[in-house]
Parts: C-alpha cells; structure tokens; sequence
C-alpha cells in the first residue's frame, strides 16, 4: 500500500512540471518586464497581450490536436493567407468596393458569404494535406512544406499580388469589444482552448489521437480507423486556420498574399514550446495554452521593454530549439 | 587431433539476467569440416555463434583458434583472425556494385586518394571465378535475384581471408536449385580448408552437406555426432531431451460445449504465405498452432483478424460468419488478436494502463464522448481480475514488466469481450513466474467458454497448455495432433518435415 501511494505521487510530480516551469517562465517574464517597464502590469496591457495571442492561439489549438496524433502541418501560415486574400475578394466583389454602392441584400449577404466560404475553404485544404499525407505514407513534414510552397503560389495568383482592403466593412471580430472593454477576439481564442480540452479530454475521438500518435500500429489492430482520425485532424486544422484568417483580416483590415505566414511558425512554436511532444501522443489543452501565452508575451514584453523587434524571431527560435532539445533530451532518459 | 581444430571453445558461459543462453559449452571445429548446428529456439545456437564473432562477450570460458587462446573477442579482432559469418537477412548495399559491396571494408585506392575501381572490379572478377560464382561485378545488388545476393554476401565473406565461415539459415527462402548451388559453393570452399559451422532448422539439408552435427538444448550441448553414424530421428530426440516436468498441468480435453459451439476457420489463403488452411475449434477448447519461424502462422493469424487482405477463407463461429474485413470488423465480431510483438503493435506504451485497457472497447463503440467514471471502475476490475500488478492505473504501460504488459494486451480484449482470442506468441519476454499466470489464465478463459487459438514456437509450452495442436509447414496445416499423439517429438517432426521412415 505504501508503494503504491508513492507511485501515484512521483507521478503526479512529473505530469506537473512541465506546465509549472512554464508557469513560473510566464512569471519570470513578468517580473522582469515589469521591473524594466512598469506600464507591462496596466490592465490595458495585459487585454492587449491577450488580444494579440488570439489568432496564434487559434491556430494552435488545431495544430496542437494535430501533433497530439503524430502528425505536423507546416502549411497552416500560407493557409491563412490564401484564405485571407479569398475572403476579401469575395467582400469586394459582392459589395462592389471601394464605392460600396450596391443594394440592401448584397450589403446583408456579403459578410455571412465570406465567413461560409473561408471555412469551406479551410476544410478543403485540410482535406487536400490530410488525403495527401495518409495516401503518399510520406513524412507529414515534407508533404506539407510543399504545400506550403503551393497555398503561397496560390495566393498570389488569386490575389495577382495585390492588396485588397475592406474599408471599414468587417471589424466587428477583430476590431469589435464587448462593452467596449473587452476585444471580441479574446472569447474565440479562449473558446478555442476549451474546446480543445474537452476534446481532449471527454471525446472519444481526443483519445483514438493520443492513441494514434503513441502507436499506430497498436491503435489499428485495436481496431481504430486510423486514416480518418488522421484525415479529420487536418480538417480541424483548416477550420481553425479559417477562423484565424478571419479574426486577422478583420482586425487587418485588408489583405496580401503574404498576411498570416508569420503564424506557421508562432503556432509551431508555441505547441512544441509548451510542451506537446513532436512525436505524439502527448500533450494537452493546457500544454497549448501555456504555450501560446509563453509566445504572446515574450513579443509584447521585447516590444515594451523597447528591444529592436528583429531580436523577436531570434529569440523564438532558440526558443524552439531549446524546448525541443530538452524534451528530446527528457524522452531518451525514459 | 588437436592440430586439425581450427576453432575450439572451451567451456563458454553466458547468462542474461533470469536465463543461461550458454552453460559450459565446449565446441570443436575440424579444418575443412562442415559441421552444423541445431536445437530448438532458445537452445543457445545464435548465442554462440555470436559468442564465436565477437558479438557477444561470454561470462566464462575461452575461444582457441588455431591453437591461440581467447577469452573473449570483439568483432573487428574476430574478422582479422579469419571468423566470417553471412547473417540470414542481406546485409548487402543496394544501391553499389557487387564489387564496391565485396571491398566495402577496404576499398582499393590509387595515388589521388581516390577509389582505384579498377583495381576492385578486377579483384572482385578474379575471387568470383575462384568461387565458381558467374555474377558481373559491375552490376548493382538491388538487380541481383535473392541467390545470388547470398552468394555475393558468401563471397564478401570469402573475401577476407576467411578460415572459419559462419552460415545462418543460408537456404531460408532459396529454393531447390538455388539449394544447390549454394551447395556446391560451400562444397569447393571446404576443399580449400574452408571450415564451417552451417545453423539451420531443415534436418534433411544437414544430413546432405554436413559432416558433423551438434545438437544444443537449454544452452548445453547435448553431443556432437559424425552425420554417417545417426539418424535424423536420433537428433529429434536429443534435441527435446529427456521430457522435462510439464510447465503446466492443465486438465484437457474438458470442453462441455455442444457440437455446433465452435469456430470454423475455412480455407484461409494468401498467395505466398499461407494455403489453404482449414480446421475448427471448440468454445473451451485451446488450439495450439506450432510450426518453424516462417511457417506462416502469425500470417494465418492475421487473415483470421481481418489484417491482410486474403485470397480465400470464411470464419463461422456458432453457425454464424463472422469474416473479418477489417480489425475494427473483427472486435465488433468478436474476435481479439494478442499480436506476436506487444511494444510494436499490442499497447500504446506512452499512454496510461486504463487507456491501453479501453482502446479496442472504445475503437468498437459508436459514442461521441467517453464515460470516464464508469472507464475507471471498468478498467480496475479488469486490472483486478488479471492480477495486473501497477501501482494505479494511471501508470503509463512502459513502466510495467513484460507479464504484465501481456496482462493489459489480454485485459483490452476481454474488456472489448473478445469471444474468440488468437494468442500469438504470448510468453515471449515473459518470466517464468508470470508464464504460469498466463497459461492459467488461459485455462480460465477457456473455462468460460472462450475460443483459444494459441501460436507458439516454445513447444513444450503447447505440449502443456493445448488440447489439440495444428503444425503448420510452409504456409500449409500438415497435421492436426490431439491427445496422447501431442508430444514435443510429434510437433518437431511434423514442423521440420521428417516422415517417419528410418
């Protein structure tokens, strides 16, 4: 009996250290900020650190589920921006910007049409990476860093390179607070994460992933259907990378061929950072969100603290590189 | 006498921890002899031989070779004194020449630094034609059939001033012709005071080529024998030696179940793998499949469970077909398959005992969500009821030991209700206290009214445990062996194909 309540503890130490190093990161950070520019801890600042995560955030619950399962998509940035550019044409087009001079039920069609045809959209692509990497049996990294290569093309032929702004017309998600305090795109981003979580943790679905990434092989003749667990990550990452690209072209208020690379690698840095294993098979809800929060803050404090903002992705990829030697490092030793 | 050994071993010893690969075995090789080992698996064969190459460090003992001394060798130091061994698998560089592969170790350079091909190519030529082998150097290995790879990875061997040459299972997978031309290579080598010591499980091939057979069991050696002066059914015999007391004492032969309670497995075939295999188990009754590595019994198995596509084959269980087009079908049928290999694909080892438990259970159901409570307090009772020793079951299965791994494989079954389990190799890696735990709770299983198919390579094992035993031979069910009839010489005979007739 002794050894047994022994066990249990030694374990729970060591399912709680990895989020409580990070705990006390996010707090180091904190300090230090605070201590080099006191305005870091105004309420106005931490909304502003929270709004500014929200799309990383988004985008790394689907790619968190996704590593979950053993699988990565290095597509998602490229994703998002031909999403983005789709998504403002179709504004254009339908309100005939920038003189916005058409009838009432094109005005009242153009939003809920962009929305329903980007998370199209995102499906499609998800399932394009999902049925590519399940029939070529290749590695899930290269498979999508040609497709990377493609959605980016992509982009720019639609787009032709040019801008497309939406002069004011979609900012409700973006732009928009509720009570005018608090910015609409905090409660997606949080909404996020606890889905993430309850899938996770209660579907069934969250646990066939961890069982895929810990062992196909296994999960298979356990009767799992792998191909489809597989297939439905990707289109949860395209819908999530839908939803990105709309906050973002909202809160933009325009669109390049080029607006949501940058998060490719914000989003992969913040689920490895926090602690999901590239391996699969582990991490959790909370492992994503630590993480996004490690990311958010570590820009916004360089930011305040007046560092050159190039040091930014210096800074985030050691970062990476750090984490991933660590937890390599943790893994062998077991 | 001594003089002509060229290679003796003097009381080698080897222990793992819980096992004696090796116990004091003394070994002699003549100059130009072929001399063959054989034992069943586990009898200490790849031990030594391992021992011999340098791969292993014995405990205790000592290597002569040509009349020098050694306690232990490392690989390099083994090659330079002349012991080659040419693995069962190719160990071969596809995509280079057969000459670069022949002087892979030590390619010839010329006075740039570079590789002197034509130096290679001519000395590959000139050893190829010495060895009777009419391969061109220049062609790649991956064009090459599967002989002549062997007989190239037999020629690299040749290559290196060999004196002692190891073969492992050199005709697995050749067929007649090839048999013997392998054969006649191996023949000339010897005439040119080549000595070998020649592994294989096919008696009738040793009796062929072989000068003297040595028979291993439990890590002992039990004799060395001229093959003029015994018969293959002698060396049977001492490879089983004196029947060892029954591992287990299981009452048999008790099923109650009526005539129509039971699993028909009908006419399973794959082309190349298995043919036409066809027989019926009794609810209660424990089936023991037997047979040589390659025999193609996990195959079977995986036919049965919907694994690999089949050419033919029908599974009726009570009346009923219960065929299996995918393993997601056959847990909803039934069916349970405790795979050969448990950390390749039995458990997901990262994960959680309860989760391992509930896999196939949750994979079969149709839920949204999952009922964590009730996955808990069902998932204890199983861990309960197979005694599987964890200190929670939120202990991830890595942390556990072989038995009780093999537990939580058998508990995700049970838990999904598998009526019908196909046990493939399920003592390996298992200690001896935890094997007895299993065989009883087979004995239990079966008790319940449970179809148990049980693949085995330990058969003492199925000798103990099984009611009635098929052996399989290249990919065919030769016999089926029930009652007083399954004895551990039965099972070997009819596996390794020796017909009675002395």
């Amino acid at each position: 009996m002794e050894t047994k309540t022994l066990a249990v503890e030694g374990k729970r130490r060591a399912t709680l250290s990895q989020p409580l190093i990070l705990v006390l990161l996010i707090l180091a950070i904190c300090v230090v900020t605070t201590i080099v520019n006191p305005r870091f801890l105004r309420i106005q600042n931490i909304i502003n650190i929270f709004l500014q995560v929200s799309i990383l955030g988004v985008v790394a619950s689907g790619i968190g589920m996704l590593l979950v399962a053993g699988q990565i998509d290095i597509s998602v940035g490229t994703q998002i921006s031909l999403m983005g550019v789709i998504l403002s044409m179709i504004m254009q087009k339908v309100l005939a910007l920038p003189d916005g001079v058409v009838s009432a039920w094109r005005q009242a069609l153009a939003i809920p049409l962009a929305i329903v045809s980007t998370f199209a959209v995102g499906a499609v692509l998800g399932l394009i990476n999902g049925i590519t990497v399940i029939k070529s049996r290749a590695s899930s990294f290269i498979i999508t860093l040609g497709f990377m290569s493609v959605y980016h093309g992509a982009a720019l032929l639609v787009s032709k390179g040019a801008s497309y702004m939406l002069f004011g017309r979609f900012e409700l998600l973006g732009r928009g607070r509720i009570l005018g305090v608090i910015p609409v795109a905090i409660p997606f981003f949080l909404g996020m994460m606890v889905i993430a979580f309850i899938v996770l943790k209660y579907f069934r679905y969250g646990r066939f992933l961890y069982a895929i990434g810990g062992n196909k092989k296994a999960s298979y003749v356990s009767g799992i259907n792998t191909n489809r667990i597989t297939l439905t990550g990707y289109i949860v990452v395209g819908l999530c990378n839908a939803l990105a690209a709309l906050i973002l072209i909202s809160r933009v208020g325009s669109a390049l061929a080029t607006t949501g690379d940058s998060y490719a690698l914000d989003a992969l840095a913040s689920v490895i950072v926090g602690g999901v294993s590239i391996a699969g098979g582990k991490g959790t809800a909370l492992n994503v969100f630590l993480g996004v929060m490690l990311i958010g803050l570590i820009s916004n404090s360089l930011i305040i603290m007046n560092v050159n903002p190039y040091v930014r992705d210096v800074v985030i990829g050691l970062i990476i590189i750090t984490a991933v030697t660590i937890s390599q490092m943790t893994g062998e030793r077991e | 006498m001594a003089e002509a050994n060229i290679l003796e071993a003097v009381q080698v010893s080897k222990s793992y921890p819980g096992v004696r690969a090796l116990d004091q075995v003394d070994f002699d090789l003549r100059l130009g002899e072929i001399q063959a080992l054989v034992g069943q698996n586990g009898a200490g064969k790849s031990t030594f031989i391992e021992i011999v190459a340098g791969s292993l460090r014995p405990d205790s003992g000592q290597i002569v070779l040509e009349g020098k001394s050694y306690s232990a060798l490392d690989p390099s130091q083994s090659i330079e004194l002349g012991i080659q061994t040419v693995h069962q698998e190719n160990q071969l560089v596809d995509e280079l020449s057969v000459a670069e592969n022949i002087y892979l170790y030590d390619l010839p350079k010329n006075r740039g630094g570079f590789v002197d091909y034509t130096r290679c190519r001519r000395a590959t030529a000139a050893l190829l034609q010495e060895l009777g082998i009419a391969v061109p150097v220049t062609r790649k290995i991956s064009s090459l059939t599967f002989i002549e790879k062997k007989l190239i990875s037999i020629a690299k061997a040749c290559s290196r001033k060999a004196k002692v040459l190891i073969l492992d299972e050199p005709t697995a997978s050749l067929d007649e012709g090839g048999k013997n031309i392998l054969f006649d290579i191996i023949r000339q080598g010897t005439r040119r005071g080549l000595s070998v010591i020649y592994i294989s499980h096919n008696l009738g091939e040793i009796f062929e080529i072989a000068d003297r057979v040595t028979v291993f069991k439990d890590g002992r050696k039990v004799a060395t024998h001229a093959v003029a002066e015994i018969n293959m059914g002698a060396v049977i015999q001492e490879m089983i030696g004196r029947s060892s007391a029954s591992l287990y004492n299981r009452q048999k032969g008790v099923t109650s179940a009526a005539d129509g309670e039971k699993l028909e497995v009908i006419d399973y075939s794959r082309t190349g793998a298995v043919e036409h295999v066809s027989f019926d188990v009794h609810k209660g009754e424990i089936f023991g499949i037997a047979g040589l590595v390659g025999a193609g019994r996990t195959e079977l198995a995986r036919l049965i469970f919907g694994l690999d596509p089949r050419d033919s084959g029908r599974l009726v269980y009570c009346g009923r077909d219960i065929t299996p087009f995918s393993p997601f079908d056959a847990i909803r049928k039934g069916l349970g398959y405790l795979t050969e290999d448990r950390k390749d694909s039995g458990l997901v080892l990262g994960r959680p005992v309860f989760e391992n438990l509930s896999l196939a259970r949750f994979a079969a159901g149709a839920s949204l969500l999952m009922n964590l409570g009730r996955e808990r307090s069902e998932t204890g009772g199983i861990s309960k009821q197979l005694d599987i020793k964890t200190p929670s079951l939120a202990q991830r299965v890595i942390n556990l030991s072989g038995g009780n791994q093999q537990k939580v494989v058998l508990g995700k079954w049970l838990y999904a209700g598998s009526e019908v389990l196909i046990f493939d190799e399920p003592t390996v890696g298992v200690d001896v206290g935890a094997k007895t735990e299993i065989y009883r709770m087979m004995d239990e299983l079966a008790r319940q009214g449970k179809v148990i198919l049980m693949i085995s390579s330990d058969n003492p094992e199925l000798v103990s445990v099984c009611d009635r035993v098929g052996v399989m031979r290249d990919g065919r069910l030769v016999t089926i062996l029930a009652g007083a009839q399954i004895t551990e010489e039965n099972i070997l005979r009819r596996a390794m194909g020796v017909i009675d007739k002395e």
